[in-house]
């Protein structure tokens, strides 16, 4: 087990910079999930710590040890790739040997370590096929299995749930985190998928174009998020956006309609976007006329697309609820549940006055 | 079906009609191979039943015989004292070819599949002489191998004194061959270079973090996975090699002694310039068994080495 520190670090692709002084200090046994769009550098991040990609600057450190230069070999790390990345000519107990055959690892010890990391995957009866002979969610365990195998300091996972179907994909989630209760071994795990990030993460790190856009616990990001990005990104509806501006300690939207949100009397004049998370919307005598476009119910909640003026927006309740569409519903805030955001930077306002001169 | 269903038709023919869609269907995809068939049929079954029925008869062109005598011209085969020398000509010839070839091919192919400048242009010039006429080639390297020729010039400006390539007895097959496989080295360059382009990147990165070295990356996984190609490439390689003929021709005549006169030069002699048609035809067998019989090993040994895909 180690700790990995990620210090500075830059990369480029010839004159195209794809990872921009980012610095994340991973600890010991921590699960982390480097998440963002497509393109966001967070792949080649895990590469670099893999060292599969070198850096141009920076410092990478995997437990006490500097290791800008040391092979992935000799990292003491193991990585699980996005297609499995699984020998097709070796049988399962092969792909699982491979990497401690080359250590020169006594042929015993090789199986017992197989056959150890095949139980805990459950794998045992595969040992003997080939890959092509399994389906994905199989295969998905084996690049596990290979990796256990190493007992290695630090796991690296590279968007491994991304070629299995929704349905496989809850249940692997679920049993890589039981897997990191029961190895405790720190682990780095890379991908697009919100959800993904915020069911496993003891932390999560967001990026956007090469840079850092936040760093924190799922529920503080999802709770505190630092930017507009950052905000629309997690949570699995989208948050609401509205914007407008502050006058007379009030958020009055571009249509020039009067929200309900909390009063800032900080933020007078300024534009802003304010944000509500779908299920912070409440049913109040004291809220606003929205207009309802569409309803959908799923039975223990019930979805509302519904028109502020002329912004749009989703809301969640639980329960159930009857409005026809092109009726009028009165909706609140929950007390504290709404966010702030500068209209122009994206960044989040909170309660403290504003730092500019 | 119309049988079932007889109705009120303009023709009675159709009620009744052999001319099913299943039928039509069969003679259409007859129609569409029967172009190859043809070809086929007249270019290959056809002259290699006459190569068998000649085989069993003594034809002389000049003097415009042509006479039955069974399986006499294999008991010529089986006697003929200048035979296993031919054959061991053959052998060597193939021997050398196929290694060479196949070594120098892949090292080829590993080295323009490097993410370098310049690479296409390399694999341009390594593939141009696989589409140079086979003779036109030939011919300019009988010029620079002779004593007085080019590589001979380049070795002396170096103070070294070149053989007679072609007239060396040591020297001859190994000129012959190293002629041949530069000619060819460039089809089989390209079969690999697709081959290698075939082995997922994701692979090589994992055998990394695994802790293979450059060599056993080779050995443990690119060589494993272009294994189908290797056969492939050695199949067409051994039968091509063991029907050598222009190059022999032009380069050495099957000189110097019989040192380089493979099978199908022999052949060529004993048929061309002998007359001994019906004793070439027997020799043309010979030679249809042996890659035949080479074939069906390689095929049959696949198993042990080659990786199967399906």
């Amino acid at each position: 087990m180690a700790s990995v520190s990620i210090a500075s670090v830059n990369k480029s692709f010839g004159s195209h910079p794809v990872i921009k002084d980012v610095s994340v200090e991973i600890a010991d046994g921590e699960f982390v999930i480097l998440v963002g769009p497509s393109g966001c550098g967070k792949s080649t991040l895990l590469r670099i710590i893999a060292g599969l990609e070198t850096i141009n600057s920076g410092t990478l450190a995997i437990g006490d040890r500097r290791v800008n230069d040391v092979e992935p070999k000799d990292r003491d790390i193991a990585m699980v790739f996005q297609n499995y990345a699984l020998y097709p000519h070796m049988t399962v107990a092969a792909n699982m040997a491979f990497s401690l055959v080359q250590r020169g690892v006594a042929k015993a010890e090789v199986e017992r370590h197989v056959h150890e990391a095949a139980a805990i995957l459950e794998i045992e009866p595969l040992l003997s096929r080939y890959p092509k002979q399994l389906s994905g969610g199989q295969r998905q365990r084996v690049a596990m299995g290979r990796a256990i195998v190493r007992n290695p300091k630090v796991f690296l996972f590279d968007e491994p749930l991304s070629n299995l179907d929704a349905k496989l994909r809850v249940q692997m989630r679920g049993e890589i985190k039981a897997l990191h209760h029961r190895l405790a071994t720190t682990m780095i795990y890379v991908t697009h998928d919100q959800i993904e990030a915020m069911t496993m993460a003891d932390r999560i790190v967001v990026l956007r174009d090469g840079k850092v856009e936040q760093i924190g616990s799922p529920l503080d990001l999802y709770d505190h998020p630092v930017n507009l990005f950052v905000a629309g990104f997690l949570g699995s509806n989208g948050m609401a956006f509205f914007r407008g501006n502050y006058r007379d300690g009030q958020f009055v939207s571009s249509d020039g309609l009067k929200l309900p949100f909390a009063t800032r009397g900080d933020l007078e004049g300024r534009d802003v976007v304010c944000g509500v998370r779908p299920d912070d919307f409440i049913l109040t005598d004291d809220g606003v006329d929205a207009t309802v476009d569409v309803l959908e119910p799923t039975g223990s909640e019930t979805q509302m697309l519904a028109r502020w003026g002329s912004q749009k927006f989703t809301s969640l309740f639980r329960g159930r609820l009857t409005a026809p569409p092109g009726s009028s519903v009165r909706l609140g805030i929950a007390p504290g549940r709404a966010h702030v955001f500068d209209a122009e930077s994206g960044l989040r306002l909170d309660g403290q006055p504003p730092c500019h001169a | 079906m119309a049988q079932d269903h007889p109705l009120p038709s303009i023709s009675p023919d159709v009620r009744r009609s052999w001319w099913t869609p299943a039928r039509r269907d069969h003679f259409i995809g007859y129609l569409f191979i029967l172009p190859q068939i043809t070809g086929l049929v007249v270019f290959v079954l056809v002259p290699l039943a006459l190569m068998a029925w000649y085989s069993l008869n003594e034809w002389n062109v000049l003097a415009g015989t042509f006479s039955f005598v069974g399986l006499g011209n294999y008991e010529k085969l089986a006697t003929d004292p200048a035979l296993p020398g031919v054959l061991w000509a053959s052998a060597c010839f193939s021997v050398g070819l196929v290694l060479f070839n196949l070594s120098l091919a892949l090292l080829l192919a590993v080295l323009l599949n490097q993410k370098l400048a310049g690479t296409v242009v390399f694999r341009t010039i390594f593939f141009s002489p696989v589409v140079v006429s086979l003779v036109a080639w030939a011919i300019v390297w009988r010029f620079l191998l002779q004593q007085d020729g080019g590589i001979n010039a380049v070795l002396r400006m170096l103070s070294i004194d070149g053989p007679n390539w072609l007239r060396g007895p040591n020297t001859a097959m190994v000129s012959v061959i190293v002629v041949q496989v530069v000619k060819n080295v460039g089809l089989n360059m390209v079969l690999f270079l697709a081959a290698l382009q075939n082995v997922p990147q994701e692979l090589y990165e994992a055998a990394r973090v695994d802790g293979a070295s450059r060599w056993t990356q080779f050995f443990r996984i690119t060589v494993p996975l272009i294994s189908p190609t290797v056969l492939l490439t050695s199949i067409i390689t051994v039968a091509g090699s063991l029907q050598v003929f222009a190059q022999i021709a032009v380069l050495t005549e099957g000189g110097p002694g019989t040192s380089t006169t493979v099978l199908v030069y022999y052949l060529y002699q004993q048929a061309f310039q002998f007359h001994f048609f019906g004793y070439g035809a027997s020799l043309a067998m010979l030679l249809l068994l042996i890659v035949g019989a080479l074939t069906y090993l390689q095929w049959s040994l696949r198993k042990a080495w080659v990786y199967d895909n399906d």
